[in-house]
């Protein structure tokens, strides 16, 4: 099976349940936590090249670029984390009868959780 | 009415090709009867499967317009998009030609299963137990439309799990408690969702699930 496949299987939007989407939101949210982890050793280890180096890397994320990446990065987080919360209990056989109830305020934490966040990182960076 | 019916037709082989058939046909016709005309006058080398026509035998799950469904009790009327209709096999299984796929991945493991057809139906007032057969009339959509079980070929499956979950004698294979088993699915319930008889596999799985990590069943092989 080629990766497109697979990518497809996952991440199929077209007529598919609340459910669906919320399985391919939280694979995609572990999938970029990944590839954001890895990034994030690369981004340390410019250390080595000295305070400098790192200084001028971080710099770069100063300002809007900062409120974009640490927006992006927090909402990721937040989504794996409600939608993993709702998956923790029905995955487990518990509240089987009112998932979506349990999956619509899995959404509805993970957008008020969002917002706070995104207040607060701009707050901090402004 | 007149409708765009394509077909995605593979052919042993053969790359996989779409052909598209123009047919008139009244919005409340199912894709069946539809697809049977086109066989029966446009192309006799069409490959499908339907028995019933009513939604019992489960044989004639197909993909239409994205969609995993009985074609038999579709309307086409219901499906169509702009007059168009895209049918393409069940995913998830190897296709044998055309709309028709090789369900061995799923009929192949019924020797995992307990015979049993006793069931305990919730009456409301109290539980009473129930000679009933199990609704799933094994037609593989929730195999198709599940994202594991199109990408993990190990995979035992929805309805083959359910099944499993209702033998009712406090005893599983080992498989079930493994990669393959219960441990694969992970909670989209678009099986649950689909399955044209509601005979919800993914709360089965996740009861499964829960008898086991609480000990309740025994784990044999
Ligand atoms: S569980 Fe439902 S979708 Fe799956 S094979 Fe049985 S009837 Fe079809
Ligand atoms: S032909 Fe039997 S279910 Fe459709």
């Amino acid at each position: 099976m080629g990766l497109r496949e697979v990518l497809e299987s996952w991440f199929r939007l077209k007529g598919r349940s609340l459910e669906h989407l919320s399985f391919a939101a939280r694979r995609l949210a572990g999938i970029i936590m990944a590839l954001y982890l890895l990034l994030h050793l690369v981004d340390i280890s410019t250390l080595a090249l000295g305070e400098e180096a790192y200084s001028a890397l971080l710099n770069l994320f100063s300002g809007r670029l900062g409120l974009l990446a640490d927006s992006l990065l927090w909402s990721i987080l937040v989504i794996h984390g409600t939608l993993g919360v709702y998956s923790a209990f029905v995955e487990a056989g518990y509240f089987l009868q009112h998932r979506r109830t349990l999956l619509v305020m899995a959404w509805i934490s993970a957008i008020m959780l969002i917002a706070i966040g995104v207040w607060v990182i701009a707050g901090v960076l402004a | 009415m007149r409708f765009r019916v394509v077909i995605k037709r593979v052919k042993a082989g053969g790359e996989p090709r779409f052909d598209a058939f123009d047919v008139e046909a009244d919005p409340s016709e199912s894709v069946l009867d539809v697809v049977e005309r086109i066989s029966l006058e446009k192309d006799r080398t069409l490959a499908f499967e339907h028995a019933c026509h009513h939604g019992v035998c489960g044989a004639c799950g197909m993909v239409i317009n994205g969609v995993e469904r009985l074609a038999c009790i579709t309307r086409i009327g219901e499906v169509a998009k702009g007059g168009v209709v895209v049918l393409e096999p069940l995913r998830g299984f190897k296709v044998i030609s055309d709309l028709a796929v090789d369900k061995s991945r799923m009929f192949g493991k019924y020797k995992l299963v307990t015979p049993s057809t006793l069931e305990i139906v919730d009456g409301g007032l109290q539980e009473v137990q129930l000679e009933k057969l199990y609704d799933c009339i094994e037609c593989g959509i929730c195999y198709s439309a599940c994202p594991i079980a199109n990408t993990f070929p190990e995979y035992l499956g929805p309805s083959l799990l359910a099944l499993i979950s209702k033998s009712g004698d406090g005893k599983v294979p080992a498989v079930v408690d493994s990669r393959a088993g219960v441990w694969a699915c992970h909670a989209a319930f678009e099986c649950s969702v689909r399955c044209p008889v509601g005979f919800k596999p993914g709360e089965s799985i996740m009861r499964l699930r829960r008898r086991l990590l609480k000990g309740e069943l025994r784990v044999e092989g």
